[in-house]
């Protein structure tokens, strides 16, 4: 897609957005990520996935040979021994570990998900992970109902939530490390794709959305997750247009819901958002009968020009946050029906209202950049087809180059052209 | 006092993180404390140590990092094994919840303790305390669900509960999915069931009357039409003469909601001899009331002329 951006006051500050993320690639977080301890695999990709999005990872003076070899160490450190990875270092009992205390130390599914893309994206060529190991993992985290959990107790119950955040990762890792190989791959059989299809279906909701579990909330985030589960699984519809998919139950009304997410931002004290990568801020009630609410879904008319800067919630009647524009905009792309939306007012909100002049994206307007947030504005903008950033990969969320580059790996050749 | 320096914890040797020789990726300035705190934590992991100290410990861990996978399971097992009292955990957990309003351990923790205890007395009391912070709170929206179904608390307010929420805020779309749940997350002889539906259609024009603009209701309204059947079967159709008042296509001007004139198009799409209106319907959208989603109002004004064409 081609952007006009002529309307913008603000550019893309491409140099500050790179200074943002060498210096999270270079110096230790702030204090307060401590909250994202757990998830420090996530952080690590991100830095890494951002810095390739901006055509600099491959500089040296980047990331030194010496400084890659380090970041492909420590995301080998946290390998587990008996398959994935750890989501950060601090579970790992070293010599003290044994079959007794390691129900505490699991490998983690999004952590393997996010090890394996960091991997690929700084050019290593996955020959050490441990891919039997892995997959047979992988199949011990699917549910009997063909749901993916978080992590593995000792005595095989499958813990965390059921949500298909941990469906999508876990497609994301068969499909690194298997292609689309049919049956047994690495001597292990394949995940219950069928049953997962059938997970996401019920989540279908009323008005159109997904949701996390069968008559939850419809929600941008897991509504992605489940696309990007079919399309992984090669399960979305052609692009024919009013073709009802074959698991997806009618794709016109989640188009509708989809585009219906873009709306006007709300000048209001608070924040009622849930996309928060981190734990630890709070939300404030809305007064639904504050004046700002009226505005919510202005009718434009003649006297009221369209606003310029327009992003996306993540639900209906929730406030507009940057990380929906990745979330919504990479939805629609699987449809094949990004050009449906608002590209401009897309790109203007992003870049007008969240993106932060010390480089990288806040949450909301005028709110300091965290590395969720500057990830997701950075990927949206990739997606929109911003110019001096690579382009995107919808499911997979990092670079078309990243993806070439697995795809290219011999023993991954070699493997999906044996099926 | 730190844990070092606690004559409780001098018999423990703490195993500090290991990050590797290297430069680690995403490292966190930690503050003392918490370093510690971890430090210790894995030491009693390691062990497999159940005990009170160790409770307490896993208590300022989860103060701190609140989304520590493992902390939660580890706290889980020491509460069973040790036989703790799991009242006096809920009255630990309240405050951890209102605090840490975004986590969702959290709530998966809540909902393993309740399941033991097998009661649910109170908890719709602690969850009016958390949507008086967020009425909008996907967790609690979430755990309220699983605790309706748990317990079988259908019919004991319910339906209520939604109709006080959603007086309090009509616009508040969990409000309004938790009552599509309660009504028909039963099963779907509810959609046969003209009294039910008809009351859905009530109470969801009632709403749309407060608020022509709230996209909430309509897409109740919608879903009901779509869903409804046999005896209590609702023609899209039948919605017309309510859509009109909010959209009268006879004076563009008076024109209170896009939602009406999303509905009508599709309404009108649905006969051939009303399809210039169902045109007309998209052009108000696509130009004047809805320019934000214009590409997708003129792609639904060619879906049309592609029909028409067959």
């Amino acid at each position: 897609m081609k952007l006009q951006s002529s309307n913008c006051t603000m550019s893309f500050d491409k140099p500050k957005h790179i200074n943002y993320w060498k210096r999270c690639l270079k110096t230790y977080l702030p204090n307060a990520y401590t909250s994202n301890d757990s998830n420090r695999m996530t952080l690590a990709f991100f830095t890494i996935s951002a810095l390739d999005l901006l055509s600099t990872l491959d500089d040296p003076a980047t990331l030194s040979d010496e400084e890659r070899a380090s970041a492909v160490a420590w995301i080998y450190r946290c390998q587990h021994p008996n398959g994935g990875f750890r989501g950060f270092p601090g579970t790992d009992f070293g010599e003290l570990s044994n079959a007794e205390n390691a129900v505490w130390d699991p490998a983690n599914v999004p952590a393997t998900y996010f090890a394996l893309m960091a991997l690929a994206l700084l050019r290593d060529d996955l020959m050490s992970v441990r891919k039997t190991e892995c997959l047979a993992w992988l199949r011990r985290m699917q549910r009997p109902d063909g749901s993916f959990g978080e992590t593995l107790s000792l005595d095989g119950a499958v813990e965390g939530g059921t949500d298909s955040r941990f469906g999508y990762c876990a497609m994301g890792i068969r499909w690194m490390l298997r292609g689309a190989v049919e049956g047994p791959a690495w001597g292990v059989p394949d995940i219950d794709v069928e049953g997962l299809v059938r997970v996401i279906r019920n989540c279908q909701t009323y008005d159109g959305g997904i949701s996390e579990l069968p008559f939850h909330e419809a929600h941008g985030g897991f509504t992605y997750c489940a696309l990007s589960v079919l399309q992984f699984a090669q399960r979305l519809p052609s692009d024919t247009a009013g073709q009802k998919a074959g698991d997806l139950s009618d794709i016109e009304l989640t188009t509708r819901w989809l585009l219906s997410r873009q709306v006007p931002a709300v000048d209001e004290e608070g924040d009622d958002s849930d996309s928060d990568a981190s734990n630890n801020h709070s939300g404030t009630a809305q007064n639904p009968h504050s004046a700002a609410f009226d505005h919510f879904y202005p009718i434009p008319t003649a006297d009221v020009p369209r606003p310029l800067c327009i992003g996306f919630n993540g639900r209906t009647n929730k406030l507009t946050d940057t990380c929906y524009t990745w979330w919504i905009a990479a939805s629609l792309k699987m449809l094949k029906r990004l050009h449906l939306l608002s590209a401009e007012p897309a790109c203007a909100y992003l870049l007008e209202q969240t993106q932060h002049r010390i480089g990288g994206f806040g949450k909301h307007a005028g709110e300091p950049p965290d590395l969720y947030h500057s990830y997701m504005g950075l990927a949206a903008l990739a997606l929109l087809g911003h110019e001096g950033i690579k382009p995107i990969h919808p499911s997979a969320c990092f670079s078309l180059d990243g993806v070439q580059w697995l795809e290219g790996l011999e023993w991954r050749t070699k493997l999906c052209a044996k099926s | 006092m730190s844990y070092s320096a606690s004559p409780l914890w001098a018999d423990i040797v703490p195993l500090p993180q290991d990050d590797g020789p290297g430069q680690p990726l995403a490292a966190i300035a930690y503050s003392e404390k918490y370093s510690e705190a971890m430090s210790y934590l894995r030491a009693v992991m390691a062990s497999n140590e159940m005990s009170e100290r160790a409770l307490d410990l896993t208590s300022d861990i989860i103060a701190l990092n609140p989304a520590h996978y493992t902390v939660w399971l580890y706290r889980v097992r020491i509460l069973l094994t040790l036989k703790k009292d799991l009242h006096a955990e809920l009255s630990w957990m309240n405050p951890v919840a209102l605090v840490h309003l975004k986590n969702y351990q959290i709530w998966h923790h809540r909902q393993t303790i309740i399941n033991a205890l097998n009661n649910p007395d109170g908890e719709t009391d602690f969850i009016s305390k958390m949507f008086a912070k967020d009425a909008k709170n996907y967790h609690v929206w979430s755990y309220r669900q699983w605790l309706v179904k748990r317990f079988s608390l259908w019919d004991a307010g319910e339906l209520e509960f939604t109709e006080q929420m959603l007086k309090e805020d009509v616009r508040n779309n969990s409000a309004w999915n938790h009552r599509w749940y309660v009504v028909f997350g039963r099963g779907d002889e509810a959609f046969a069931d003209p009294d039910i539906v008809m009351r859905e259609v009530f109470f969801t024009q009632q709403s749309i009357r407060l608020a022509p603009q709230n996209p909430s209701p309509w897409n109740y309204l919608r879903a009901l039409a779509r869903r409804a059947s046999g005896p209590a079967a609702l023609p899209l159709s039948s919605l017309q003469p309510f859509a009109n008042t909010f959209a009268p296509l006879s004076a563009p001007d008076a024109v209170k909601s896009t939602h009406a004139l999303d509905l009508l198009a599709e309404i009108h799409s649905e006969n051939e001899a009303d399809k210039d209106k169902a045109y007309q319907a998209l052009e108000l959208l696509a130009t004047r009331y809805d320019p934000i989603r214009a590409n997708y109002w003129n792609y639904r004004r060619a879906t049309l002329e592609g029909v028409k064409t067959v």
